[in-house]
């Protein structure tokens, strides 16, 4: 029997395969795991204090910066905690831009996870199929906003501009595209028996476990509890819309590849879903005083991001700033179950387990 | 097996199709009318509110204003506008509420440089950087 020793490795900060700055210190006896602690902050600016001098219409440019992949969500979240303190109902053709645009955002952010999670494990090719289709949201979204991946483009009471000539055809005519291009994905590496034995049965959990460590979004859906806040605590208009919750069975990554690629689907159905419903022209915005201030008092909203629940809590005592904001960023809450999952592991399993879990280090950091 | 083959023929099927992407820098990027760009300043619109530096969110614009020099006007006019682009995050917001629309945004955005200095725009650059200038803001 070979002796082997303990020994210490950094992972990161500066890794490809963290996506951003994230540190991980595992300590490896041989090719296993023994103990993994992760290492956040590296990319934490402060937002939460930073808000506190600043209006609520300052604020929305700072959310684009924690999960810069789906901005639209974020951005949506301090509105509507805004808005829900001040009671303003908005019009509805204004929500359903907002839809559109976070719907549009999902699967921009699933693509990113998917060509990412695939050029972690070692396949170069998805990465740049996903990307050249993520280019075509990017682009309608900038379109829209003016900004590729920083909108800017909510406000509280509605949105900052209508949607330019055009655009609601273009984005009609992603709609198929993109689903020709899903059913391309399924057959690149949903069959693919490398992809299937690096996956399957990998960084398993139970529903228990991922109650007990407040997962949200795909990781918990793949353990099989049906719960997705826009089925189960609509907001903005999502009661209108028929669409799946997509589920897992057994809590692997393999499933919870299955959950996302599904969750794709599904916001293609919202997108159509919307044209067939929306006003052809409305107001904006509603009718909202010019200096915007939240009454005295608390609230607390969530909605669905890609990555799972967003929260945004307000604490304000009248002012046009907050007294207290707090966001309830999901990466961060999904990331705690790492070194659990990892406990054990093989060496080779750590990206796999790391890269399924969807992090966005700039939400993790806040 | 049959997995894989099925994986190679669609990548065999995206080699015919054609290239998506610029050749940048050779070639600019067209970006969207709405893109929100390095702003332009029209010093003679201003009417010194200070409306963009109360509204910007991380405080890089500073202005001063001074005396009309015709001494029937009351109004004040521009004496010297700055953006720090070192911590400019391009929002959008300052043109939002500019109620002249003296500060626009363009579609230019490459602002790299060598030095930090070069970052912080003063009056006169602001004024001549009127390429692609966007139209509604």
């Amino acid at each position: 029997m070979l002796r082997t020793e303990e020994m210490l490795l950094n992972v990161g900060p500066q890794h490809p395969s963290t996506h951003g700055v994230f540190r991980l210190v595992i300590k490896i006896d041989g090719e296993i795991i023994k103990e993994a602690t992760p290492v956040i902050g590296y990319l934490h600016r402060g937002t939460e204090k930073l808000a506190e001098d600043l209006t609520y219409t300052q604020i929305i440019p700072y959310t684009d910066r924690m999960d810069y992949l789906a901005a639209m969500t974020n951005n949506y979240v301090l509105c509507h905690a805004v808005e829900t303190m001040m009671g303003v109902e908005l019009p509805d053709y204004a929500e359903y831009l907002r839809v559109l645009a976070m719907e549009l955002g999902r699967i921009a952010s699933h693509l990113v996870w998917f060509g990412t999670y695939l050029l972690d494990i070692g396949a170069v090719s998805p990465f740049l199929y996903a990307f050249r289709e993520r280019e075509r949201i990017i682009n309608l979204l900038n379109e829209l906003s003016g900004g590729r991946l920083t909108f800017n483009y909510m406000r509280v009471g509605g949105v900052k501009w209508d949607a330019p000539g055009g655009w609601f055809d273009r984005v009609q005519e992603f709609v198929p595209y993109m689903r020709e291009q899903l059913a391309g994905y399924h057959d690149l590496v949903g069959g693919n028996e490398i992809f299937l034995s690096r996956v399957k049965g990998v960084g398993v959990y139970s529903q228990e476990t991922a109650l007990q460590y407040s997962l949200s979004g795909a990781n918990l859906r793949c353990t099989g509890v049906d719960w997705d806040l826009r089925k189960h605590e609509p907001y903005s208009l999502y009661e209108r819309f028929d669409f799946k919750v997509i589920t897992g069975e057994t809590g692997d990554a393999w499933d919870r590849f299955k959950c996302r690629m599904g969750e794709i689907e599904e916001s293609l159905k919202i997108i159509e879903q919307t044209f067939d419903q929306m006003p052809a022209e409305g107001k904006t915005m509603a009718k909202v005083p010019r200096m915007i201030k939240a009454p005295p008092g608390e609230a607390y909203v969530r909605i669905e991001s890609p990555r799972g629940e967003i929260g945004c809590y307000i604490n304000s005592d009248g002012k046009k700033e907050p007294y207290r904001m707090k966001f309830r960023r999901p990466s961060f809450y999904n990331l705690q179950i790492l070194p659990k999952l990892l406990e054990g592991e093989n060496m080779a399993n750590l990206i796999t387990i790391l890269g399924g879990v969807d992090i966005v280090l700039g939400e993790v950091d806040g | 097996m049959r997995g894989l083959l099925k994986g190679l023929a669609y990548t065999l099927k995206n080699m015919k199709q054609e290239k998506i992407t610029y050749n940048y820098p050779e070639e600019p990027v067209p970006m969207p009318e709405r893109f929100r760009g390095i702003q332009k300043f029209y010093p003679e619109k201003c009417i010194v509110c200070n409306q963009c530096v109360n509204v910007c969110p991380t405080d890089c614009i500073s202005l001063t204003g001074k005396k009309h020099p015709d001494p029937d006007q009351k109004r004040k006019i521009i004496d010297t506008y700055d953006i720090n682009f070192e911590i400019c995050i391009l929002c959008d917001l300052c043109t939002e509420v500019c109620p002249t629309e003296a500060i626009v945004m363009t579609n230019n955005f490459e602002l790299a440089s060598y030095s930090r200095d070069d970052l912080f725009k003063n009056l006169e650059w602001l004024d001549e950087n009127e390429t692609n200038v966007r139209e509604e803001n």
